[in-house]
């Protein structure tokens, strides 16, 4: 009976029919009625994105020096607590080849996927977060997880290409909700145990995906690609109650907190300083319990719309209107500005770091990816867009190190990172950004 | 059992004979096309899928409602929009569903199927079970024809019945609850991609011509006019062929246009064209405008909506006066915003801006002038580059890369006014092109701050709304509101857009000739916004479609 194979399938446990009314519980239980065990893997490598508009300024965060004794500038300094497991790249080329620099859009499309974009506010391929996820995700109940700090959705920089960009959650509210809200069990808790709605929830799944070929069949080329990515998230949603049907096998003692209360999520600085951290807390917390394994992070869109309450321009009018000072050399409030998300994005790696689990802490057993859309925004440059990874990978990424201009496309950073990642792969971006060296020194 | 008539109970014998003869395995052979007359005949036409459109939240909620009743709660989030061609309703035609759209569609079908299985609304369902604790073929395949053939907006397919009854059995039987196992059925259908996508079908009319099929007709006019799903009168009228002649299509396009659910489609309508919804994201500087709160932007969005609601549908007003007209509608915070006296009892009050006020249509409400706007000071290029995209479809290019707006912000120094200070980037060459077609716009509103409060001065100087445009001089958001009021382009911007909304388009890319005999009939009428929406769904070639790029493509399709 074809149509039901897949329901069958999916309503089999340990060969017994659970549709024939078996407890289901029985299966998922070893014979002293205890969770399965531990298969005692290495705990994952979780990977992380925090994005930032508008970049730094180059007087301010480029150090001096290049290697191992690189000096903390004063952009810098806000992460000098993680020096040792900080990667600074500068002098990044991104050769845009016959495409328009599109303004705020160009440079962080080139760092995420290694591509100079052929249209505004599109990816040409998935972001590279979405591609580790790929390789990485299996077995963890989300794939990917973007949470947007100023409380737009669509602050988003993970995409499966083209406008299809992952909705990112727009509060702490419902990025807890998402994690840890229904289909939650917690693995720190002793009581873990399969819910068996999920079993059912599965062959709702797989009758939904049976009517693949029928709805497919009369559909244009581009109707049938969204189609595809339709089905592709129905796969997706599968693979999530697959996974939640297994005790994550984790490592961290960690408490997950009671839900947040509503906050003010948008643009004004001081409330990015109450959700930011906030945010990352979650995000932390979802790696370290293995509800995901990729963690994306915004605090803004790319013409950065933070601002100071009092002031009358926000960060992305101060980077084209504020004057040079001519003492200085650099725009004064702008580089305030820099500081300030800088300060935000420390509070990303300070959760991470707090987690210790294994042999190390989530963060050493990360990488993270920060990225940008400009290297000097008050002109919308790109070349030397600010690149700054942090995390060992497992072991496999060396940190410690400011790279300095070689004049490296920024793909070499994505393909570095997907090599420590263990994304089997040689060749990674397209045009002048395409690469075959990773910075080989830095892998082990 | 007493509730159901004899017409139904046959009817329910004819589906147990159905479903029986189906589930023998016999498969999809002759016997059990014994209910083709109430399954659809779509699959079996040489139809072809055109357009495929994401349900918007608004469309998702309102369909929810009017299949199921207004009891029914829908809780989750959806996938944002992005707008194409200044309408989000054209990215509906773009845009997939992602895994985290998914997850919440997968969410919100699961809870809705709950609701509408749980005891308090079983009542309301076609059909009860033989006994509530073991499947009944023929009453789940009657609910789920019933509700399926209004969330996919068709007659459910044999295969698509077959499977969902298929899903309920298996889970009635093992949970030994029919509801248990209807549940699952229904939430397979609520997150099935002919519900979440609206898809348009085409049939071939000649050589090279395709029309769309009745119930796509039904359903492009329903969500254009009621922005919901088609209700039974529309779909029978679909069934019938009614919706292929012209006097059927009128008797339809008339009975939609009557109702006051005509209101929540053009005011879904307005909202994406006036683009409303970034009003969402909005923030204001809360230390230079205490004033201003969620709230506030909350009643700004309403009173645009109430306005142009009122001027296109209730007074059957002339369109051009939307640029023009002191009338609105206030409540007490955005009295407080305009400084002005709240002495009403109800929530909302009509209320007319004194000729002095310096108001003009939806151009000075708070809403326009706010959401075009910084956080902490207005922006005339904005304001500008905005009203130029929504009422004048004269999208404005993206400025150049390396300019130098340095001087624009030096308020402290001898330009102390955002005019000065524009003209003095705006005279360079490279960016007087695009300064030019914009600012005069944006200065001519600059007598309204931020938050969209009346202003004279700024830093201490009169400020001067004098403005020329297109080769016509003006002053002041009045002397604007007059100049596109008088200006054919910003009705013609107004057709092309909802034209562009109800098919799915970017406006950029429609030909004026689309929409060119509607038009005539919208300048006719005195630009009543009525008349253009009837003479453009009653139009000969607004239900035609491109040819299919494939013609029978089934064969490609890789099995997953």
């Amino acid at each position: 009976m074809k149509i039901d194979r897949r329901f069958l399938l999916r309503g089999t446990c340990q060969g017994a029919l659970a549709v024939m009314g078996l407890p289901f519980l029985d299966c998922f239980l070893d014979s002293k009625g205890e969770a399965l065990a531990a298969t005692g893997r290495p705990l994952p490598t979780r990977f992380n994105t925090f994005f930032f508009g508008l970049g730094l300024t180059s007087q301010l965060w480029i150090p001096k020096i290049a290697g191992k004794d690189y000096e903390m500038t004063p952009q810098l300094k806000p992460l000098e607590a993680f020096r040792s497991k900080l990667n600074v790249f500068s002098g990044l080329r991104v050769p845009l080849d016959d495409n328009p620099n599109y303004m705020h859009w160009s440079g962080a499309a080139a760092a995420a996927t290694g591509i100079s974009p052929t249209r505004e506010k599109e990816f040409d391929s998935k972001t590279i977060d979405q591609q580790i996820a790929d390789v990485i995700s299996r077995g963890a109940r989300f794939k990917t997880v973007s949470a947007a700090a100023a409380g737009d959705s669509k602050h988003s920089y993970s995409s499966l290409g083209g406008a299809n960009a992952i909705p990112a959650e727009p509060s702490p509210l419902s990025l807890y909700t998402r994690l840890f809200g229904r289909g939650f069990q917690d693995p720190t808790k002793g009581d873990w145990k399969p819910d068996p709605q999920v079993m059912i929830q599965q062959s709702v799944l797989s009758a939904v995906a049976d009517n693949r070929k029928q709805v497919m069949q009369n559909l244009g080329t581009a109707d049938r690609a969204r189609m595809d990515q339709y089905f592709t998230s129905v796969r997706e949603a599968e693979l999530q109650m697959e996974a939640e049907l297994q005790r994550p096998e984790i490592q961290a003692k960690v408490a997950i907190p009671d839900a947040p209360a509503e906050m003010v999520c948008n643009n004004a600085l001081p409330n990015l300083r109450n959700v930011t951290p906030l945010m990352a807390r979650l995000g932390a917390l979802a790696l370290a319990t293995d509800q995901t394994r990729v963690f994306n992070l915004s605090v803004s869109e790319p013409p950065s719309g933070i601002f100071m309450p009092g002031d009358s321009l926000s960060y992305h009018q101060t980077t084209h209107e504020e004057p040079i000072d001519q003492a200085l050399g650099y725009q004064p409030r702008v580089a305030q500005y820099n500081l300030d998300v800088m300060e935000l994005f420390a509070t990303l790696l300070k959760e991470l770091d707090s987690i210790p689990e294994g042999d190390g802490t989530v963060l050493d057993h990360s990488l993270v990816f920060a990225f940008t859309d400009q290297s000097y925004a008050r002109i919308h440059a790109v070349d030397g867009l600010p690149i700054l990874v942090a995390g060992g990978a497992s072991g496999r990424m060396k940190t410690g190190y400011h790279i300095a201009g070689d004049g490296s496309p920024v793909s070499r950073v994505g393909l570095t990172l997907l090599k420590a990642m263990g994304v089997p792969l040689d060749v990674w971006g397209k045009g002048s950004m395409q690469v075959r060296q990773p910075y080989t020194d830095l892998l082990t | 059992m007493s509730r159901r008539s004899n017409g139904e109970n046959s009817q329910r014998a004819t589906w147990n004979a159905w479903v029986v003869s189906f589930l023998s395995l016999t498969g999809l052979a002759s016997g059990a096309m014994a209910a083709a007359a109430i399954t659809s005949a779509h699959a079996a036409t040489s139809s072809q899928v055109v357009s495929m459109r994401r349900l918007t939240q608004q469309e998702y909620r309102n369909s929810i409602a009017d299949i199921f009743g207004k009891e029914i709660e829908v809780r989750g989030a959806f996938e944002p929009t992005i707008r194409i061609g200044g309408l989000q309703a054209a990215s509906t035609s773009v845009l997939s569903v992602t895994p985290v759209g998914f997850e919440s569609f997968t969410n919100m079908a699961d809870s809705i199927a709950i609701q509408v299985t749980g005891e308090k609304y079983r009542a309301k369902l076609p059909c009860a079970p033989n006994a509530s604790r073991e499947p009944d073929d023929g009453c789940t395949a009657q609910i789920l024809s019933h509700y399926g053939r209004m969330l996919f907006r068709r007659p459910l397919t044999q295969e698509e019945i077959a499977s969902a009854v298929n899903l309920s059995r298996g889970l009635a039987k093992s949970q030994n609850d029919f509801y248990a196992g209807l549940r699952y059925g229904m939430a397979s259908l609520l997150q099935a991609p002919n519900f979440i996508f609206r898809m348009e079908a085409a049939v071939p009319v000649g050589d090279k011509q395709w029309t769309l099929d009745p119930y796509s007709r039904a359903t492009r006019l329903s969500y254009l006019m009621w922005d919901s799903t088609p209700d039974e009168e529309l779909v029978q009228a679909a069934e019938k062929g009614e919706l292929n002649t012209a006097a059927g299509l009128e008797k339809q396009v008339d009975r939609l246009m009557a109702s006051p659910r005509l209101d929540i489609g053009m005011r879904t309508f307005f909202n994406d064209m006036l683009e409303l919804d970034t009003f969402d994201t909005v923030s204001k500087d809360s230390i230079l405008y205490p004033k201003w709160s969620s709230g506030i932007a909350a009643s700004a969005k309403e009173e645009t909506l109430r306005t142009t609601i009122d001027l296109a549908l209730h007074e059957n007003g002339d369109m051009r006066d939307l640029m023009t007209t002191r009338k609105t509608f206030l409540n007490r915070s955005l009295a407080a915003d305009y400084q002005i006296p709240f002495p009403f009892k109800g929530e909302w009050m009509p209320y007319e801006f004194p000729a002095d006020s310096g108001r003009s249509g939806v151009l000075t409400q708070a809403s326009m002038l706010a959401m075009f706007s910084h956080p902490g000071r207005s922006s005339p290029t904005k304001r500008g580059v905005a009203v130029m995209d929504i009422f004048l479809c004269e999208p404005t290019p993206n400025p150049p890369n390396n300019v130098d707006f340095s001087i624009v912000n030096d308020t402290s120094g001898r330009l102390k006014t955002v005019r000065e200070r524009l003209m003095a980037h705006a005279t360079t060459s490279t960016c007087a092109s695009c300064h030019n077609h914009s600012d005069p716009i944006g200065l001519s509103l600059e007598g309204f701050d931020t938050i969209g409060q009346r202003r004279i001065t700024e830093n201490g100087q009169l400020i001067d709304l004098s403005a020329s445009l297109q080769g016509k001089k003006f002053v002041d958001a009045q002397g604007l509101g007059q100049f596109l009021h008088d200006n054919p382009k910003y009705t013609a911007c107004l057709a092309r857009k909802v034209y562009a909304y109800s098919r799915g388009e970017n406006s950029e890319d429609v030909p004026a000739s689309a929409f060119k005999a509607a038009y005539n009939s919208f300048a006719d009428s005195g630009f009543r916004m009525r008349s253009l929406l009837k003479s453009m769904v009653e139009d000969k070639d607004y239900f035609s479609a491109p040819a299919p790029e494939t013609a029978s493509p089934a064969s490609k399709v890789p099995a997953q």
